[in-house]
């Protein structure tokens, strides 16, 4: 992917921890954090970090980065 | 904890959804050449939702498509907070443009990324008819949904592209002598409104608009199907791959079918499914025993004892 069509302005509204409230990991259920440095939403449960990319989410599982 | 395999669903189902995302990746810059359908579905969703006396503050459209029922949803129905969800992340991206206030997210219908009790309206437009598990995402999104909140599901279900299915079914027995999955089967309506119960949703249901789209040529009917991401991903199609002179029968036999005015119809049945996620403030079927008026009396006739003979 490119980053031209970056757009930094979608960015806030992903930290509103209202939003992120009503968003969970799609394999675990359970609650996800954002890493506003790594771009990625991260489900401590699933141990998977799902990468934020031109301020979209991508909440699969198979594009998920596993953690240790 | 334990993280399940991935795609196990998948693995059994009729359909490759990995296949099918990457169309839908494929598909995303000619999808407005194609999108009629989807206008069409959204039209007809906005309608229903326009007789629904109560205002969504949080909504959410699963198979965002090109962003087209997200820019008829924002501003309208009480909405606040727009999600909209697509499997495919270059549909996303288009979607994301068009409806920039939205929140724009990746995810697969059949594993939602959606918290419990969260959503106020979940509106899904053509995409449920390519899942694996469809009573399984049914439940995911009753399961999203806060008491009373509404789900406005439409698929393509029952008659859709009978007569391509017909014209292709002459053609492959005549060509090569048998026959290969080539379109995926479709649900029918009244299986429809039973998920719908399965899935715990009250005040189920389930009706459709039958949609007949006319053709000049055929031909532009199977390119607007592959600009619609509705191409076959069915997991068997490899074993016997359609055949040029079978196309070119199936196109013969589908030209031959040409009425008055020189069209040829390819038929789309579009299921609508409205249910409720449950509420004790709902409408509740009254207890056996607790009416309050003798059915008689309703029906102005004379009550007779049981056992007796009537007339």
């Amino acid at each position: 992917m490119t980053d031209i069509d970056e757009d930094p302005a979608a960015e806030p509204r992903l930290v509103d921890p209202k939003l992120l409230e009503a968003l969970v990991c799609p394999v675990s259920r359970g609650p996800l954090s954002y890493d506003r440095a790594a771009q990625e939403l991260v489900s401590e449960r699933a141990k998977l970090a799902y990468p934020i990319r031109d301020g979209i989410p991508i909440m699969l599982s198979d594009e998920a980065r596993q953690l240790d | 904890m334990r993280v399940p395999p991935k795609n196990t669903v998948d693995a059994l189902g009729p359909f490759d959804r990995a296949l099918w995302r990457k169309r839908r990746d494929r598909t995303a810059a000619r999808f407005a050449d194609a999108d009629f359908l989807l206008v069409e579905t959204v039209e007809r969703t906005i309608e229903r939702l326009e007789d629904i006396k109560r205002s969504f503050p949080s909504a959410a459209v699963i198979g965002a498509g090109n962003g087209a029922m997200a820019t008829a949803l924002q501003g309208r129905f009480g909405i606040e907070t727009l999600l909209q969800l697509d499997a495919s992340s270059v549909m996303a991206q288009m979607a994301a443009k068009a409806v920039p206030d939205a929140v724009t997210l990746v995810a697969d219908e059949e594993a939602l990324p959606l918290a419990d009790a969260s959503l106020d309206l979940i509106v899904a437009p053509l995409t449920l008819h390519w899942t694996n598990d469809l009573p399984g995402s049914l439940i995911q999104m009753r399961r999203a949904l806060k008491p009373d909140g509404l789900l406005m599901a439409a698929l393509f279900a029952g008659s859709t592209l009978q007569e391509l299915r017909t014209h292709l079914t002459h053609a492959e027995v005549e060509t090569t002598g048998g026959l290969s999955p080539r379109i995926a089967p479709m649900a029918d309506l009244r299986d429809l409104g039973g998920l719908l119960q399965r899935a715990g949703l009250a005040l189920p249901v389930a009706d459709r608009e039958i949609i007949p789209v006319r053709y000049a040529n055929p031909f532009r009917l199977l390119t607007d199907l592959r600009a619609m991401g509705e191409s076959n991903v069915m997991r068997d199609r490899h074993k016997a791959p359609l055949r040029r002179d079978t196309i070119a029968r199936m196109l013969e036999l589908y030209a031959g079918s040409v009425d008055a005015t020189g069209n040829v119809t390819a038929t789309f049945e579009v299921a609508f499914l409205h249910g409720w996620a449950p509420a004790s403030t709902q409408q509740q079927p009254l207890r056996p025993g607790s009416a309050k008026m003798r059915l008689a009396d309703a029906l102005g006739t004379d009550e007779k004892p049981a056992g007796e003979k009537a007339g």
